[in-house]
C-alpha cells in the first residue's frame, strides 16, 4: 500500500502564560492510501493541532509532515493555499457551506478555484452530489437543507477535488443519529468503492466503530495505535 | 463565480444592505444637487456679470481708468473699429461713451454713470436689449430717450414716460442738463449695476457733449471666451497707447467667484466621500467579522489571499455603485427637472441675492465632466475603503476563523 502521509517527530508547542504547553509531541505516524483512521482522544489531547499540522493549516515547530514526498512544513504561506487545493479534501464540524450558493455551487467552488473547465465542474459536482444521495437537491441552497444535508454537501465539496486525502474533524458531533449514520455509511462506501483515504478527529463511537484504524492520543501523543479489519 | 458570490453576499443581510445603498444614493443626490445649485447660482452670475456686465475683453484710454473724464476717449476708435470687424474671434463689439452725472426726478437725484450706446451693436454685445422689462429699447418715438434700471426706477419713482433731469459736464468741462424721457427699464440679475448705470443714444449725448463720435470703452465678447487672454495680449501689442483688459483683469472677483466653485465642488465632494467611506468600512468590517468561520473554511479549502481580497473589494464596489447609480440618477432627473423650471427662491428672501449680483431663480446646472470625476473618486473612495476591512479577512488564521462561533 501507498503511503500517503508521513510523520517523524512531529511537535507543536505554544507558547503559554505560566508554561510551553506541547500540544503535539513526537509523533511518528504513517497512513496508507485506502484507510479509514478515527483520531480519539480526550478534549486537549492535541487531536485538532495533529489535523491542523497535517493539513497544513499550522506549522509545526519540530519534525516533518510528508505528504506525496514533499515536506509541507517547509513550504510557504502561499505555498500552502495551492497545496491544500491540490491535496487536502476538508469536511468540518459546523459544515461551512457557502450560504448564498447552490449545492451544486458549493461543491463547484473548490473546483473552480482549481481552474476546471465549467463542463468538468457541473459533471463532476451533479456526480457527487448523486453519490451523496442529493441529486434532487443540487439548486438547494444550505438554508433549505437539514443539517445531515448540508453536511454530505460538504464531504461531496471536500471529495470533488479528488484529494489524496480527506480531513474530517467531528463532522458528525452536529447530526443526529439517523443523520450521523446516513453520513457514515456514505463515507465508508466512498472509503471502500473509491479507495479514499479518511481521516477523522472524533469522540463519536458511531465514528470509531467504523474506522478501520484508531490512533489515540493523550497529552499530545500516540498512546496507542489499532487496526480493525472492517 | 466570484463576483456572483460577491454580488449575493452583500445581499445576505438585505436591511443593512439596503441602508447602506440609500445612504450613498441619499448623500450623492444631496451632495451633486446642492453643487449644481451653487454652480447654477455662479453661472447665473457668471452670466450676467461678464457676457452682460463686463463683456470678454474692455479697451480703454489708461486715463479713463484713473479719472473718468469724457476728454480721455480712445484715440483710434475708427482703426480699432476696422480692425475688430476682420477679426474672425470676435462675436460683437461695441463702443460706449460715458461720463459721470447726475439723475434727477421731482423726488430725488441721485450720482449715475450715463452710458452712450448704439442700440444696435450694444444689444449684440450685451443683449441689453432682452434684459429691458418694460417699455422698449429706445424706439424713435421720443426726444432724448433713456433706459433705466428697475430698482432705480423705483427709488426715484419713476416710470415710463417719467421726464427726469440729466447733469454733466461736457467737454469743456461746462455742466450740462439736459431734458430726457425714460422709455425703457431694464433689470439684470444685478440690483446695484441697475441701480448705477442709465443708457441713453450715443449721439444724444455726444451732442449735449459738444463732440461727436467719442467713444470711452470698447467691449467685445469672443466666440470663445478661452482666447480672451491671448486676444487682449495681441491687441495690447497692437495698440499701446491702450489699457486692454480680459474679464478677469476687470473684475478679479468675478475670476474669485469661478474658484470657490470649484473649490465649493471640492469640500462637497470630499464631504460625500468622507461620509460613504465610514459608512462603507462600517459595513464592510461587520460583514467580515460576521463571516470569520466562512473566511477561515474558504482559506483552509485553498481560497487564497488574493482571491478573498478581490471578494472582499468586488463587494464593496457592488455596494458603492449600486447607490451610486441610484443617487446618480436621482441627480440627474433632479437637476434636469430644475435646470428648465429653476428654483425661485424669491419666496422664502431669496430676492436679497439680487443685492450680490445673483438672480433669486436658480437654474441648478452640472457638467458632466463632475460625473466623470464622481464616478472615478466614488470608486476610488469604495477601493481604498475596501483595503482595510480586506486586510482585516487576510489576517485570520484559518484554522482558529473555522472554529469560530
Amino acid at each position: 500500500m501507498k503511503t500517503v502521509i508521513k510523520t517523524s517527530n512531529l511537535e507543536k508547542v505554544y507558547n503559554g502564560s505560566v508554561a510551553p504547553v506541547r500540544a503535539v509531541n513526537n509523533v511518528n505516524l504513517e497512513f496508507q492510501e485506502g484507510e479509514f483512521t478515527a483520531i480519539v482522544g480526550p478534549s486537549g489531547s492535541g487531536k485538532t493541532t495533529f489535523l491542523n499540522l497535517i493539513g497544513g493549516l499550522d506549522k509545526p515547530t519540530g519534525g516533518q509532515v510528508i505528504i506525496d514526498g514533499t515536506d509541507i512544513a517547509s513550504l510557504k504561506e502561499s505555498q500552502l493555499f495551492d497545496f491544500r487545493l491540490k491535496h487536502i479534501g476538508f469536511v468540518f464540524q459546523s459544515y461551512n457551506l457557502i450560504p448564498v450558493l447552490t449545492a451544486k455551487e458549493n461543491v463547484s467552488f473548490i473546483m473552480l478555484l482549481q481552474k476546471q473547465s465549467k463542463d468538468a465542474m457541473e459533471k463532476r459536482a451533479k456526480e457527487m452530489l448523486e453519490q451523496v444521495g442529493l441529486s434532487d437537491k443540487l439548486n438547494s441552497r444550505p438554508n433549505q437543507l437539514s443539517g445531515g444535508q448540508q453536511q454530505r454537501v460538504a464531504v461531496a465539496r471536500a471529495l470533488a477535488s479528488k484529494p489524496k486525502f480527506v480531513l474530517a474533524d467531528e463532522p458528525t458531533a452536529n447530526l443526529d443519529t439517523e443523520s450521523a449514520f446516513n453520513l457514515l455509511d456514505i463515507m465508508s462506501r466512498l472509503n471502500k468503492e473509491e479507495n479514499i483515504t479518511l481521516i477523522f478527529s472524533t469522540h463519536d463511537q458511531r465514528v470509531i466503530e467504523r474506522a478501520s484504524r484508531v490512533i489515540t492520543l493523550v497529552d499530545g501523543e500516540v498512546s496507542k495505535d489499532e487496526m480493525f479489519d472492517r | 463565480m466570484l463576483l456572483k458570490i460577491s454580488w449575493r453576499n452583500i445581499w445576505r443581510n438585505p436591511k443593512r444592505s439596503i441602508t447602506m445603498v440609500l445612504s450613498i444614493a441619499a448623500g450623492l443626490w444631496g451632495g451633486v444637487f446642492a453643487a449644481s445649485i451653487a454652480m447654477g447660482l455662479l453661472n447665473q452670475r457668471f452670466q450676467t456679470g461678464v457676457e452682460q456686465e463686463l463683456s470678454h475683453v474692455q479697451m480703454h484710454n489708461p486715463q479713463f481708468l484713473i479719472e473718468t473724464n469724457i476728454n480721455h476717449h480712445v484715440e483710434d476708435w475708427l482703426q480699432i473699429k476696422e480692425q475688430l470687424n476682420h477679426d474672425q474671434r470676435v462675436k460683437a463689439f461695441t463702443g460706449r461713451t460715458i461720463v459721470n452725472g447726475m439723475i434727477a426726478t421731482a423726488n430725488l437725484t441721485r450720482g449715475v454713470n450715463i452710458l452712450g450706446i448704439d442700440p444696435a451693436t450694444e444689444a449684440s454685445t450685451t443683449g441689453l436689449d432682452q434684459n429691458t422689462i418694460d417699455g422698449e429699447f429706445f424706439g424713435e418715438s421720443t426726444q432724448n430717450p433713456i433706459l433705466i434700471g428697475n430698482s432705480l426706477a423705483e427709488k426715484m419713482k419713476a416710470r415710463l414716460g417719467t421726464r427726469v433731469v440729466l447733469t454733466f459736464q461736457d467737454t469743456n468741462n461746462e455742466l450740462v442738463s439736459i431734458s430726457c424721457r425714460v422709455s425703457g427699464i431694464f433689470q439684470t440679475a444685478n440690483s446695484m449695476y441697475d441701480e448705477m448705470n442709465i443708457y441713453m443714444l450715443q449721439h444724444d449725448l455726444t451732442e449735449h457733449l459738444g463732440v461727436e463720435g467719442i467713444v470711452n470703452q470698447v467691449a467685445l465678447v469672443l466666440h470663445e471666451l478661452d482666447q480672451a487672454g491671448d486676444f487682449a495680449a495681441e491687441y495690447g501689442d497692437m495698440f499701446p497707447e491702450l489699457t486692454v483688459r480680459t474679464w478677469a483683469e476687470i473684475s478679479p472677483q468675478m475670476a474669485f467667484y469661478n474658484q470657490m466653485g470649484m473649490t465649493m465642488f471640492m469640500i462637497i465632494l470630499a464631504i460625500i466621500l468622507m461620509a460613504l467611506a465610514f459608512g462603507l468600512l462600517n459595513t464592510m468590517l461587520m460583514a467580515v467579522f460576521e463571516r470569520t468561520r466562512e473566511l477561515g473554511m474558504l482559506m483552509c479549502i485553498g481560497m487564497n489571499k488574493k482571491r478573498i481580497f478581490l471578494m472582499i473589494m468586488f463587494e464593496t464596489i457592488f455596494l458603492t455603485v449600486t447607490g451610486s447609480l441610484a443617487g446618480t440618477a436621482l441627480a440627474v432627473v433632479s437637476v434636469n427637472l430644475f435646470t428648465e423650471r429653476g428654483i425661485n427662491m424669491a419666496p422664502v428672501g431669496g430676492d436679497s441675492l439680487q443685492n450680490f449680483g445673483f438672480d433669486p431663480v436658480i437654474y441648478p446646472v452640472i457638467d458632466n465632466s463632475f460625473f466623470a470625476m464622481l464616478a472615478i473618486l466614488v470608486i476610488l473612495t469604495a477601493v481604498l475603503t475596501a483595503i482595510y476591512p480586506a486586510l482585516k479577512a487576510l489576517r485570520l488564521r484559518p484554522a482558529e476563523a473555522v472554529r469560530t462561533q
